[in-house]
């Protein structure tokens, strides 16, 4: 790296390699059987390149033909794509607690061992059919740059997720369990999937129109990717942003508080810093329904004369190989913050309502203005503060800057998501939901 | 290359091995409204090795030559753990030993095209809706793939093919005061890169069309009679009805499975099916799948009664059918799964007018806007639409999403028209983004589909 870094000096200003490698192990489970084991072993390396204020950029998985990667950033420069940005110089940032290093050592048969623990216990209470799976990964990210930046980490991440299916749909209830080091899924978490699975087994038909909905932790990525483009810097900056402008503002109901915590090693995922070296901190977004603040990469900072909130990562919408995508900003740290209401007490709360347990198409539509029509996958129906079944083909639709304005209560637990950010369960009014009855 | 290949497959210690390496040629020339955001040309390479040992099958990916022995030694042990926890032995369909090499013919080269040619190109494409004031902003990306494939079994299969994507894809965004709306616009496909040329027309037709969307209603949530433009319908073959014709989807969920049986009515009478990746110069045209096997046709569905399913060798085997040729991977990366290569509805008798006129009451809805699947459940957005009285097209209406169930869906498509056409930018994502999904057909008349509205 500091060879292609110095090569690369020769002929432009200023220049950022990225290194990310990783080894994972990922074990399958289909029908509470062991199926796939697949391992991976990948790496890569990604230049960045500045010189009179144009960005080249260009990636490899070896650098066996370091000059092949800098003539590619050069040829990359001469397209003229403008970067009026520097990389960063920062000194002494903080290192956290991100590797556990008994996960290096994790047997793969102690995952096959865990995923099958846990499937016989969801099997013995159910009749669902299990989907199941476990993952252990190393990482390492390394950047440097040519202002004398050299910031590297290690990380561990133990991943595993279970999905209760309803025989003959396909669908069920889905959770994930995550940490730095080998953790066996806790009892509650099982106990918690065994009695949604078996409070919503009947399928029920019930008439649609405005009714309460619970925003399950899983559905809340609805709101996620929504609210997310809105406060992004690039969304501000492209005038794309339905809050453009509204910095001090109320966008939601005061019971949404909204915050980004990248240094809170006791979770998956922590940083330090983001993909180029920009020291990360704490950002509060909303807080008790008001607009604070935007979030920005070093490009978008630069082309709004603000500063990097340190929010630059190497991503696209579903994720994407680090390596091979150029900085955005993009938020991995996200929650909002709980309340006070337990699950039980919200199911008590609801007169008739969804429990939109994840919400399928939560991609599709009008993702910049906030609008959103996803599918219940399942639904959950409450009558009378009671799950009494589950709702095929339910749609619920809006827009998020209208109906988390009515928001009756937040949960008190906040869940990991497939997606990212850790969420409670949202509960609104008056939500639209189309059924067929 | 293959010499190197082999090596590596004389040290995997197993009944049956194979390796593919990959070199990834990427061109990408992003712009942000008139800004230019990426220009890149790149080349990546990576290896996949799978082994069947004992009646455990597995796979290993690594992109350093030096983690071949590595990867080789997990393969082995992985295939071992998993053939101690099965009920029973993993077999693959036995096929043909082949040898050979298939780079497709272009109508044009996209690697002989300079890239301040195709940066002007995009440029100028840009350019068309940006000159209209209510127009926001354009996304654009020009993307080029070149995979160059080679593949080689312990069995003696040895296959060298080039499977080269070109792409000009992205979001056209209008705004009036705060109403915001976006449409999608793209074209490409396999043939090369003339299909990306002279495309100034595409790009007016949809500027029009998302400055049409800031005038039109939301359309209530309900349940309604609908007909389905080409794309449309193509996404609810896919999305509905296509992932369970992928045997891997449906393999271990035993329910799923004996509703699924090859046999069972599960369509009305009009339906016929069809998945074939051997359609030249198609966006899912390709020759070989990714574990060696030749692809073919296959009828899915006729007179709505399940035929065909979509196969891995795996999965050909557990389920006593034929090989479909239709296991993939989005690329070096990954191991393949099973993927759908060109599927479509096959075109039945009725004029467009005709189904207007049999809708009489209902939604004409166009051009689909993501799509998800979940079990029986599926859901996605249609770019725009219009309300159908009276058997008459009328005015325009936005925030489409439709949700509904594989098997009531598919009783209740009523009518297929004459009509045909295949998508030309892909995108499934069902754990690794093939970007060669082609899908399609003609249009159609759907009952009593649930329309979520906003």
């Amino acid at each position: 790296m500091e060879k292609l870094i110095q090569l690369a000096k020769s002929s432009c200003d200023k220049a950022e390699v990225y290194s990310y490698e990783y080894q994972d192990n990922l074990v399958s489970f289909e029908n509470a059987r062991l199926k796939d084991i697949d391992t991976k072993f990948q790496s890569g390396f990604s230049l960045r390149i500045i010189g009179e204020g144009k960005l080249g950029f260009a990636y490899t998985r070896n650098l066996i033909n370091r000059k092949g990667i800098i003539k590619n950033a050069l040829d990359s420069q001469k397209g003229g794509v403008e970067a009026a940005y520097d990389f960063p110089q920062t000194k002494g940032i903080p290192q956290l607690d991100t590797c556990d290093s008994s996960l290096e050592d994790l047997s793969t048969s102690r995952l096959v061992e865990e995923c099958s623990r846990v499937c016989d216990i969801l099997k013995s209470k159910t009749d669902a059919e299990i989907k199941m799976g476990c993952l252990a990964r190393i990482e390492n990210i390394r950047i440097i740059n040519t202002q004398g930046n050299d910031n590297s980490m290690k990380s561990s991440k133990y991943f595993i997720y279970g999905n209760m299916i309803y025989p003959g749909s396909g669908l069920g209830i889905y959770r994930i369990h995550q940490s730095k080091s080998f953790d066996p899924v806790p009892d509650e978490l099982t106990d918690e999937m065994v009695e949604l699975y078996n409070l919503s087994s009947k399928v029920v038909e019930p008439k649609g129109g405005k009714m309460k909905v619970a925003f399950m932790p899983n559905s809340m990525v609805t709101f996620n990717w929504r609210f997310s483009s809105g406060a992004s810097s690039k969304s501000v900056y492209e005038k794309i942003s339905p809050i453009s402008g509204k910095i001090g503002e109320k966008i939601f109901d005061e019971k949404i508080s909204i915050y980004d915590d990248p240094l809170d090693d006791e979770f998956l995922g922590a940083r330090a810093f983001d993909d180029e070296g920009v020291e990360c901190k704490n950002l509060t977004l909303v807080e008790k329904g008001i607009l604070k603040n935007f979030f920005y990469d070093l490009d978008y900072a630069k082309k709004l004369k603000a500063k990097s909130t340190g929010h630059g990562y190497r991503t696209e919408l579903w994720g994407g190989d680090p390596v091979t995508l150029k900085p955005i900003p993009a938020l991995f740290h996200l929650y909002i913050k709980p309340g006070d209401k337990s699950f039980s007490d919200l199911v008590k709360s609801m007169d008739r309502g969804i429990m939109v347990e994840a919400g399928l198409g939560f991609h599709s539509g009008n993702i910049p203005n906030g609008d959103f029509s996803i599918g219940a996958c399942p639904g959950l129906y409450v009558e009378k503060g009671e799950i009494v079944g589950r709702v095929k083909d339910a749609m619920v639709a809006g827009n998020i800057y209208q109906v988390f304005k009515n928001v009756v209560d937040v949960g008190d637990t906040l869940y990991p998501s497939f997606w990212g950010g850790r969420w409670p369960v949202v509960l609104c009014e008056g939500v639209s939901v189309a059924t067929k009855a | 290359m293959f010499d190197k290949l082999k090596k590596i497959l004389s040290k995997l210690d197993a009944d049956y091995g194979d390796i593919r390496y990959e070199i990834k040629n990427e061109v990408v020339i992003s712009f942000n409204g008139k800004e230019l955001t990426q220009i890149s040309t790149n080349s990546t390479d990576g290896y996949v090795v799978r082994a069947l040992k004992d009646g455990g099958f597995a796979s290993s990916v690594f992109t350093k030559e030096d983690d071949a022995e590595k990867a080789v030694g997990k393969v082995v042990e992985n295939s071992r753990l998993i053939a101690k926890n099965l009920e029973k032995p993993v077999k693959l369909t036995e096929t043909e030993v082949v040898n050979d090499t298939f780079i497709p013919e272009l109508k044009e080269d996209p690697r002989e095209v300079s890239i301040p040619e195709k940066l002007e190109l995009v440029r100028k494409y840009v350019g068309i809706p940006l000159s209209h004031e209510k127009i926001q902003t354009i996304s654009l990306s020009y993307q080029e793939v070149v995979r160059e494939k080679y593949f080689t079994s312990t069995q003696g299969t040895q296959l060298r093919e080039d499977l080269i994507t070109t792409s000009l894809s992205g979001e056209i965004v209008s705004r009036d005061g705060n109403l915001i709306q976006n449409i999608r616009v793209g074209t490409g496909g396999s043939s090369g890169f003339s299909i990306i040329r002279d495309q100034e027309k595409l790009l007016e037709k949809r500027t029009k069309i998302v400055l049409d969307l800031l005038k039109a209603k939301p359309v209530k949530g309900g349940a309604y009679n609908c007909i389905l433009n080409p794309n449309m319908g193509g996404v609810f073959t896919h999305e509905a009805f296509g992932h369970f014709s992928e045997a891997d989807l449906i393999e271990d969920l035993p329910a799923m499975r004996e509703k699924m049986k090859i046999g069972e009515k599960l369509g009305s009478e009009v339906l016929n099916i069809v998945d074939n990746p051997t359609l030249p110069n198609q966006l899912g045209f390709y020759k070989y799948d990714d574990e060696g096997i030749k692809a073919r046709p296959t009828q899915l569905m006729k007179d709505g009664v399940l035929t065909g399913r979509l196969h891995s060798r795996r999965t050909a085997f557990e389920f006593g059918e034929p090989l479909s040729g239709h296991c993939i991977a989005e690329d070096y990366s990954y191991a393949p799964i099973i993927r759908m290569g060109t599927i479509f509805i096959q075109p039945g008798e009725h004029s467009f007018d005709d189904l207007v006129n049999m809708l009489g009451d209902g939604l004409y809805i166009l051009d689909a806007k993501g799509g998800a699947t979940s079990g029986e459940s599926f859901t996605f957005g249609a770019q725009y639409g219009y309300q159908v009285k009276g058997g008459k097209v009328k005015e325009m209406i936005r925030d489409i999403n439709i949700s509904g169930n594989l098997y009531q869906t598919l009783k209740n498509i009523t009518a297929v028209g004459d009509d045909f056409v295949l998508s030309k930018v892909g995108g499934c994502g069902k754990g690794q983004v093939n970007i060669r999904s082609c899908f399609g057909g003609p249009h159609v008349l759907v009952k009593n589909l649930v329309i979520g509205g906003v």
